[in-house]
């Protein structure tokens, strides 16, 4: 199942719905990446809270989702991320370096605004 | 209602398999089956009799006390000291007569009867039986096959209140270190969007895991942005512990918020630099003041302290 991607005026979001296989995120990947040049974002929010697993491919996928947005010119949030998941990911050594995290969908679009007030002071 | 509980809990686990188990360890018979039922009219006659051997001689007992504070539980004691009296002679001793011992020793337990003490009352009380059924016999020989017979039953009875005891004094103790680490993992909200979580005591990796998943959770339900974790009555910290802080740190990131970690002493700091422990991504403050205020730098809150004129007008 596809991930939809919804804008929000500078802000895309991505809310993952249900489990996703590795093509799926691979076409979240391709999907983001087309899509924050065509809309010129300045940001991405990835709602991870409907996921009870984030795997080593997963986890993967988000890092380097993050490091190609910026690439492009657009912060990536990931939001949401269950405290369970938080630390199995930890114990089994998934940390998301140099990735943003928020607690949920309001906390990143706050974090990405501050971030656009920063970069334009 | 404590007592109750335990004993079905324990009855689950005693199965039948179990208590045949526990009759092959006495080695208890068919052949002591039909001793004991010749002896079981002189044992059944004489119950009132034994029963009072028993208490009599617990009340003399030092230990025995605990049992004759309350009348109510003494009775009830009574009761079930007679039904037993009666049953060992029975010849029946499946699940039901299994089940009467245990509620019997969780009685004991209850009121916190030692297991010396109940140890000697129960020799006495074979003894008064044996004296009985020797007495009430014409040929001595017969009557000790008999009463041996009987003292198997007896064992298994020993085996099986020992057990119920034990397992009391452990639930009991279980249940203390269950209190001990409720209350010593508290997860205070001291600011909007922000806990500190003062950690006191040993940290070992049951505790560890509980606190992180403590704080993970409390960071969702305050939605925190800032967490101080102070650490100054952590005596010790060993790579081990300094392991578990870190990944605290990485999942409470990982839910987007941030942790400073305060209270590090002298000597704490200096073994983990000793240890070659990498605190390099975590953040740390000296003391639990200066986190509060670096945390409260982070959202954005500053202190002013109000002058005299000023306070004047708050306090009307």
């Amino acid at each position: 199942m596809p991930v939809p991607i919804l804008k929000q005026g500078k802000v895309l979001i991505a809310c993952i719905q249900a489990a996703l296989t590795d093509e799926d995120l691979v076409r979240l990947k391709d999907d983001l990446a087309e899509g924050v040049g065509q809309h010129r974002s300045s940001g991405v929010v990835i709602d991870v809270s409907a996921l009870d697993v984030l795997d080593s491919f997963a986890t993967r996928m988000l890092r380097s989702i993050a490091q190609m947005t910026k690439l492009r010119g657009a912060e990536t949030v990931i939001v949401g991320i269950q405290p369970d998941v938080a630390f199995a990911m930890v114990q089994l050594g998934l940390v998301l370096e140099n990735v943003q995290t928020a607690l949920d969908l309001e906390e990143g679009l706050e974090l990405i605004a501050a971030r656009a007030k920063e970069r334009q002071a | 209602m404590a007592a109750k509980q335990s004993v079905q809990t324990r009855r689950a686990q005693l199965t039948v398999q179990d208590i045949e188990r526990r009759k092959k360890l006495v080695g208890l018979g068919q052949d002591d089956l039909a001793r004991i039922a010749a002896i079981k009219s002189t044992v059944v006659q004489n119950a009132d009799k034994f029963t009072d051997a028993f208490f009599d001689y617990l009340k003399e007992l030092e230990g025995g006390a605990p049992l004759f504070k309350n009348a109510a539980v003494l009775n009830e004691a009574r009761q079930l000291k007679r039904e037993h009296i009666i049953a060992i002679a029975s010849g029946d001793y499946g699940v039901p007569y299994v089940d009467q011992r245990m509620r019997l020793g969780a009685l004991y337990s209850k009121v916190g009867l030692d297991v010396q003490v109940f140890l000697g009352a129960f020799h006495h009380l074979l003894r008064s039986i044996g004296t009985e059924i020797i007495k009430s016999s014409g040929n001595t020989m017969q009557a000790f096959d008999s009463f041996m017979s009987l003292q198997k039953v007896a064992f298994l009875d020993i085996g099986i209140i020992v057990d119920v005891l034990i397992d009391e004094r452990e639930r009991t103790i279980n249940e203390q270190q269950e209190a001990i680490r409720e209350i010593s993992t508290p997860c205070l909200q001291i600011r909007d969007r922000l806990l500190i979580l003062p950690i006191i005591g040993l940290i070992d990796s049951q505790r560890a895991k509980q606190l992180t998943d403590n704080l993970l959770h409390a960071i969702r339900a305050n939605r925190a942005k800032v967490v101080v974790m102070d650490i100054t009555g952590v005596a010790a910290v060993d790579s081990k512990v300094a392991n578990h802080l870190i990944q605290t740190v990485a999942a409470a990131r990982l839910m987007g918020a941030e942790t400073i970690v305060t209270g590090l002493s002298a000597e704490v700091a200096q073994s983990l630099v000793a240890l070659g422990v990498d605190l390099s991504k975590v953040n740390t403050v000296g003391d639990l003041q200066g986190g509060l205020e670096a945390a409260e730098k982070l959202l954005g809150y500053r202190i002013v302290v109000l002058d005299k004129n000023s306070r004047a007008t708050e306090a009307a």
